[in-house]
């Protein structure tokens, strides 16, 4: 939840970059953290295993400058994809306001991203959040890969299997090479900042 | 099949999907490779390109052991652990925020950091019980139910809690046993001894709640069950908001209707309660203006 500091005119809000392990979350913000240092002023914390798989979470801060007269502070957060961190995902969704679900493009993928998709709607719900509601922008990622010949899914294939009834934006993306990223994150906030002016009445 | 070079791109992708840390995938492929080699004539011979494909899958085998059996905690320097209990404690107060702090990090698995926490806020009086009861929980959570009860027995012999709090944490703890099989003469409170320990100053302390769920055992709503998010919330008394619009809803939660199927949520427990709406009033002024505000007081605990 949004904290908005009205006697400083401080807006601080969380945005969680969600998905299957190994899809490229963390490749997500590593990318932010290297390429936006006009926004990023601190370090990008990673916990992580050995094998540079997310264990915890991943956490950048970013300052937007002002907006309307706030200043506007984002936590980007990743959550671990491993099925086994559940419990972990569920502790970093809290207090969520904006979402950006990051798909894999590999076609042996395409079942762990369904099923990452439906572990996000559960613990959403179980925090009385829908999924329909909740400012969420999906990236399709790993798009360089069909030119090393790898077998990817189009586009459209994958905004059918995951974003019909969402109807989410979307954008695809080489996380790794950084396309994408910077419109998905721009997309993301900007849904988010909008939803928060409604819920906060904060132009008033 | 024309030999090794048709299955180089196989080769190829499997190597890709080592790289990518998709070690299942990896693993696949190269099981694949190994039947189609097994199929041909020509390659089932080629012992140096079947050694080269063995040792690629003994490679990502290796990998995928590393990984399962990679610890699911971490120790976390001092500058994380400080990071976790302040991103992850969400309460405007102060004081249960700081629980929820300590309570983070043993979620994170830094059990010594939660314990040296929560005892910390124990010394300073700071919602003493909550902080006790969370102390038992990390024991626990650590599977050393032995020193939980050995934290429990220093309670008792020191001045930490009034004879009061005392038997609250006993409760609590012999219930935490129990639930998990766990027989163990917990030590009494002497009653007939002088009360050493200084109350916090309250019986129970007061557990800040985040939902409540409203289960309708008749009614129109009858077998239904709905969330509805506190707003705000003074001792055992909640507050919540329904929409001008669900008017069946509002109508039916009148003041002194008695709600005996809830359950709380707090960041920290989930329990089962009862309790009378107290108020029901329209808002006037501002953002929700229209809709109707709600008072729930929930029965003692």
């Amino acid at each position: 939840m949004a904290v908005f500091n009205v006697k400083d005119r401080i807006i601080e809000c969380k945005l969680v970059y969600y998905g299957s392990g190994r899809g490229g979350k963390t490749t997500n913000l590593e990318y932010i953290h290297k390429a936006g240092k006009k926004y990023v002023s601190e370090d990008m914390v990673s916990i992580n295993t050995k094998g540079d798989r997310t264990l915890f979470f991943d956490f950048l801060p970013i300052g937007l400058g002002k907006i309307r007269g706030c200043d506007v502070k984002v936590q980007l957060y990743t959550v671990p994809g491993q099925a086994k961190y559940s419990s972990t995902r569920k502790l970093v969704l809290k207090n969520v306001d904006g979402l950006v679900f990051v798909a894999d493009s590999l076609e042996v993928r395409r079942k762990a991203n369904m099923l990452s998709l439906k572990d996000l709607q559960q613990n959403l719900a179980e925090m009385n959040i829908s999924i329909f509601k909740i400012p969420l922008v999906l990236q399709f990622n790993k798009r360089d890969l069909a030119d090393e010949g790898l077998p990817i899914m189009s586009l459209e294939l994958m905004n059918k299997e995951l974003n019909s009834k969402l109807k989410a934006p979307y954008f695809g993306a080489s996380a790794v090479k950084g396309d994408g990223v910077q419109q998905t994150l721009k997309k993301a906030l900007e849904l988010t900042l909008k939803h928060l002016q409604k819920e906060l009445k904060w132009s008033q | 099949m024309s030999g090794r070079e048709d299955l180089k791109p196989l080769l190829k992708e499997a190597s890709i999907y080592q790289s990518q840390g998709l070690l299942d995938q990896a693993k696949e492929k190269l099981l694949e490779i190994l039947q189609l080699i097994k199929k041909d004539q020509e390659l089932s011979k080629d012992k140096e390109f079947i050694d080269e494909v063995n040792n690629k899958l003994k490679s990502v085998e290796s990998d995928l052991t590393d990984v399962d059996e990679a610890p699911d905690t971490a120790e976390l320097d001092d500058k994380v652990q400080d990071l976790i209990s302040n991103l992850f404690s969400f309460s405007k107060n102060k004081d249960v925020a700081a629980i929820e702090g300590a309570v983070a990090l043993a979620k994170f698995g830094q059990y010594e950091k939660a314990l040296a926490q929560l005892q910390k806020l124990i010394n300073e009086g700071t919602l003493p019980l909550m902080a006790a009861k969370n102390m038992l929980r990390c024991h626990l959570l650590l599977a050393s139910p032995k020193e939980a009860v050995e934290q429990y027995k220093r309670w008792v012999s020191r001045t930490s809690f009034s004879k009061g709090e005392l038997k609250t944490l006993r409760d609590f703890l012999a219930n935490s046993l129990q639930k998990d099989g766990i027989k163990v003469n917990l030590p009494k409170v002497d009653e007939s001894a002088p009360d050493k320990g200084k109350d916090s100053g309250r019986a129970e302390d007061i557990l800040e709640i985040s939902t409540v769920r409203v289960k309708f055992d008749q009614g129109p709503l009858k077998g239904q069950a709905l969330d509805f998010d506190v707003v705000f919330q003074m001792g055992n008394t909640v507050s919540f908001i329904i929409k001008q619009k669900e008017k069946d809803l509002v109508n039916l939660l009148k003041p002194g209707s008695r709600l005996s199927n809830i359950q709380c949520y707090s960041p920290m427990s989930l329990f089962n309660a009862s309790g009378v709406i107290s108020e029901r009033k329209k808002i006037e002024t501002g953002a929700k203006r229209g809709h109707y505000s709600f008072d729930l007081t929930i029965d003692g605990q």
